[in-house]
């Protein structure tokens, strides 16, 4: 049990770099757009050629 | 089966055949401005644009305002407009036309198969497009001819700070979602450790390892993620007005104090747990809340740049609409909105004023009268001495009405603060008197037991009651084409007395339609007959033209155009002419007297030199539904009354005055609104769609915008109805009630809950475990039972 002094401090690092990135994204905005981004993935999906 | 454009969803008129292979599928389509957008759209391998769309409906280009981007050509706009950056130029550009994710993805893909185009970006919300482009290998120019190839028109955009400050506070609202969301699962996993431990047993040094995890991802949910509503608890103070935000503040401000103390003293129970629980379900609903509200309404069309074309020292300039001065020659051609005020120079020309005065029939104006901004040039090129601009125009002035009428826009009592007034009360007594009592008693704990009291009464169920079933509610009605862009409306629908309804676009389709076709010649069938006045109106912008779309046109030959009498044009070697009784004078045919002719409707002729071969009746149509509407609101106990400024015979001719409780007509925009004052103390919806309408829409209680108004009666309105059906006002009044049905119930079991608990917790009896589960189960109880709302 002494393990949980180690393992949720370990956790709570991770939480906190995943509100890190979650902040840089927003910032970087990438939640600006709430309509849309959710269908992307449908269109993406049909592309044959990359754009150069 | 009535065919439709391929492109844009609208029937094809019988006897048009337009049509391409398109890979290798026979398309057919309502003109040739539908079928070359889609002949570029597949030619591009874009197809995948028609199979991706959520409607069957294109754009169709309406205008062309290319010109627009020459204005750039001119060295400080485009360092104004254009970013000039090291690896390209970027500017940001207003669509228009741009409904779905398949409108964004083809514009994206259709620019950036372009050479020269290095990034595109559209997003959806906002119908603003973010392009950078290499200056050396494509122009701006070329960009905005490209999205008109595909359909799309576009203005340059710059940001005002009002945008900057919205998406500011947007990201911050999302930022708060996000650590509050994290900050409760984590919160939430230490807690049901701890209340396994509270079962079974735990050591005091595992117990005080959770707690202390607890707190630390508590703190930045309680300090940060909770500060809009400590704000509006200190604006609350301020303004001795209590809203939910009091008790809300008060309950996680103590609960988080009183764990903190808990922690530190390593005694009692922490609440961590249900603190962060109901900031997140608060934040939730009221993010869920402005995304329902956030539609993209066309205000920042306003900020867009705009082309006027003038005549300065005889000589013809492209200018921006905010260069233009009073005293300079502005020129309109037909199909224009004059953007601003000024006094007609060219000999003649007809104006729709449907937005200024709501009467539909376009306005014969002669050389020296008066034009006002916001009305449509209709059928010559007018060349307009510009007397007012900006602010000073008349639509400018209905701006400055519709202001004074929000200030002075009646409060709806909102059921949650009312609960929540008196709640605050309560709590604050019931605690005071309970540590009074103990203190009095000796009790060294008093002040403990008074915060448990405190923590109990935590308004979490009573807070969650109204957001969560209003904005089930909100979204309902959002697909059922109902959309409401302010908070009170349902609150105020649901106690809704007076309906008062504006005639021309609302209650009426607002454009014409043919309702009597009469031949006085039999040499031609009727469909010959609309066929040949289609083909006579084919080029025409006047409204009129629009009605016999929808016919084949015959072929006609040198057509012209008689100002504010008609058209002409040959027909088989022979020239017809197609108007009103002015042009059957002009050609020297005996007059018929028209006996109905009432000012509703209008009467056009198709004639030779000759004879009159028929008699065409266009009329406003009234919408199919109107009258059973109306009178199901009647049979509710609603009062519905008619606001309009047509001229009561003009009224009279397709509404009955018996539908209605009251009958007024000839109202100017600010007799409307002063009329909607007059009846203060009633609860009043207002449902209009002009110009003329919006102070009215927003002097009344609650306001309703048609789907196809003007932009100023949208953004000032608060409800939209999207889906042009008036049966959908019951529909939204309807649930509305139930709504209001649900955060009664909401409401009675929360309190009931909490003064359940109360005596237990003064008396001390509840395990803390207990207390927690019973929180987190009445505001399950809350939200499943809003969510009986969705079916509407």
């Amino acid at each position: 049990m002494e393990s949980l002094f180690l393992l949720i401090p370990i956790a709570a690092i991770f939480v906190v770099i995943a509100v890190v990135i979650f902040i840089w994204a927003v910032k970087g905005d990438q939640f600006d757009d709430l309509n849309r981004e959710g269908e992307r993935i449908l269109f993406e999906d049909d592309e044959t050629d990359n754009k150069s | 089966m009535s065919r439709v454009c391929f492109h844009c969803g609208d029937p094809i008129p019988a006897g048009l055949d337009i049509a391409s292979e398109l890979q290798n599928e026979h398309r057919e389509f309502c003109c040739f401005g539908c079928q070359a957008i889609a002949e570029h759209i597949c030619g591009a391998d874009l197809s995948f644009y028609y199979q991706r769309r959520d409607n069957a409906k294109g754009t169709r280009l309406t205008e062309d305002n290319s010109s627009v981007f020459d204005l750039l050509l001119d060295k400080d706009l485009y360092n104004q407009y254009v970013h000039q950056g090291t690896d390209g130029h970027t500017i940001q550009l207003s669509l228009s036309g741009i409904t779905c994710s398949a409108c964004a993805w083809l514009i994206e893909k259709h620019l950036s198969k372009q050479a020269g185009i290095l990034s595109v970006h559209v997003n959806l919300s906002s119908a603003i497009a973010t392009i950078t482009w290499d200056p050396d290998s494509i122009s701006i120019q070329q960009i905005a001819k490209e999205l008109l190839y595909i359909g799309y028109s576009s203005q340059p955009y710059l940001p005002g700070e009002q945008d900057a400050l919205q998406s500011k506070e947007k990201k911050r609202a999302i930022i708060r979602l996000g650590i509050a969301g994290v900050g409760m699962m984590q919160v939430m996993m230490s807690a049901i450790a701890m209340y396994a431990g509270d079962m079974q047993g735990m050591d005091d040094i595992y117990r005080q390892l959770l707690r202390g995890i607890s707190f630390i991802f508590a703190t930045p949910v309680v300090l940060y993620a909770g500060l809009p509503f400590y704000r509006g608890a200190l604006r609350d103070l301020k303004n001795r007005h209590f809203t939910m935000d009091l008790p809300v503040s008060l309950g996680i401000l103590l609960a988080y104090a009183s764990s903190v103390m808990a922690l530190y003293t390593e005694t009692g129970h922490v609440y961590f747990d249900s603190v962060t629980m109901f900031i997140f379900f608060l934040l939730m609903g009221r993010f869920l809340e402005t995304v329902a509200r956030s539609y993209h309404l066309g205000g920042q069309q306003q900020a867009s740049l705009a082309a006027i074309r003038v005549l300065r020292d005889d000589q013809l300039q492209t200018i921006p609409l905010q260069q233009l001065i009073v005293g300079d020659t502005a020129i309109i051609e037909p199909g224009q909105t004059f953007p601003v005020d000024g006094i007609l120079l060219s000999d003649f020309t007809s104006v729709d004023e449907s937005s200024l005065t709501g009467e539909y029939s376009p306005v014969s104006k002669k050389q020296g009268a008066n034009i006002h901004a916001q009305t449509v040039n209709i059928d010559q090129q007018a060349h307009l001495q510009v007397t007012e601009v900006g602010q000073n125009t008349k639509a400018a002035a209905i701006s400055r009405i519709t202001e004074r009428a929000l200030s002075e826009k009646p409060k709806v009592a909102i059921i949650a603060d009312k609960v929540a007034h008196y709640f605050v009360i309560a709590v604050l007594i019931t605690a005071s008197l309970t540590y009074g009592f103990w203190s009095w008693m000796g009790e060294d704990e008093a002040y403990w037991i008074m915060v448990s009291v405190l923590v109990v009464t935590c308004p979490c169920a009573l807070s969650l009651a109204t957001p969560v079933a209003l904005t089930t509610v909100t979204n309902a009605l959002k697909r059922a084409g109902f959309l409401i862009t302010r908070g009170h409306v349902i609150e105020a629908l649901a106690t809704t007395q007076h309906i008062v309804f504006d005639k021309t676009g609302t209650l009426t389709y607002g454009s014409f339609s043919i309702t009597q076709v009469e031949l006085y010649d039999f040499n031609y069938s009727k469909e010959q007959v609309l066929g040949m006045i289609s083909g006579l109106e084919q080029h025409s912008k006047h409204p009129i033209a629009k009605t016999f779309q929808q016919f084949a046109p015959a072929k006609i030959m040198n057509i012209e155009n008689l100002a504010s009498q008609g058209v002409s044009g040959e027909y088989q070697g022979e020239r017809f002419y197609f108007g009103n009784l002015a042009l059957l004078e002009s050609i020297g045919l005996p007059l018929i007297s028209s006996i109905n002719s009432s000012k509703a409707q209008l009467d056009l002729y198709l004639a030779t030199k000759k004879q009159i071969f028929a008699k065409v009746t266009l009329c406003d149509a009234l919408r199919p539904e109107a009258q059973s509407v109306i009178a199901s609101l009647r049979e509710q106990g609603i009062r519905v009354s008619l606001l309009t400024g047509d001229t009561r015979e003009s009224a009279q001719s397709i509404l009955d005055p018996e539908w209605f409780d009251d009958f007024e007509t000839r109202c100017l925009p600010d007799q409307k609104w002063n009329w909607i004052k007059a009846q203060s103390g009633k609860n009043t919806l207002m449902i209009g769609d002009g110009l003329n309408d919006v102070p009215a829409l927003a002097g009344a209680t609650t306001s309703l915008a048609m789907g196809a108004s003007s932009d100023l009666a949208k953004l000032h309105a608060d409800a939209i109805l999207l889906s042009e059906h008036l049966s959908t006002i019951p529909t939204a009044l309807k649930a509305a009630k139930n709504c209001h049905k649900i955060i009664k119930q909401n409401l009675i079991w929360a309190a009931g809950y909490n003064a359940t608990l109360l005596p237990l917790a003064i008396a001390g009896m509840i395990p803390p475990w207990v207390a927690a589960i019973g929180m987190a189960l009445s505001s399950l109880i809350v939200v499943v039972n809003a969510t009986r709302l969705n079916k509407l």
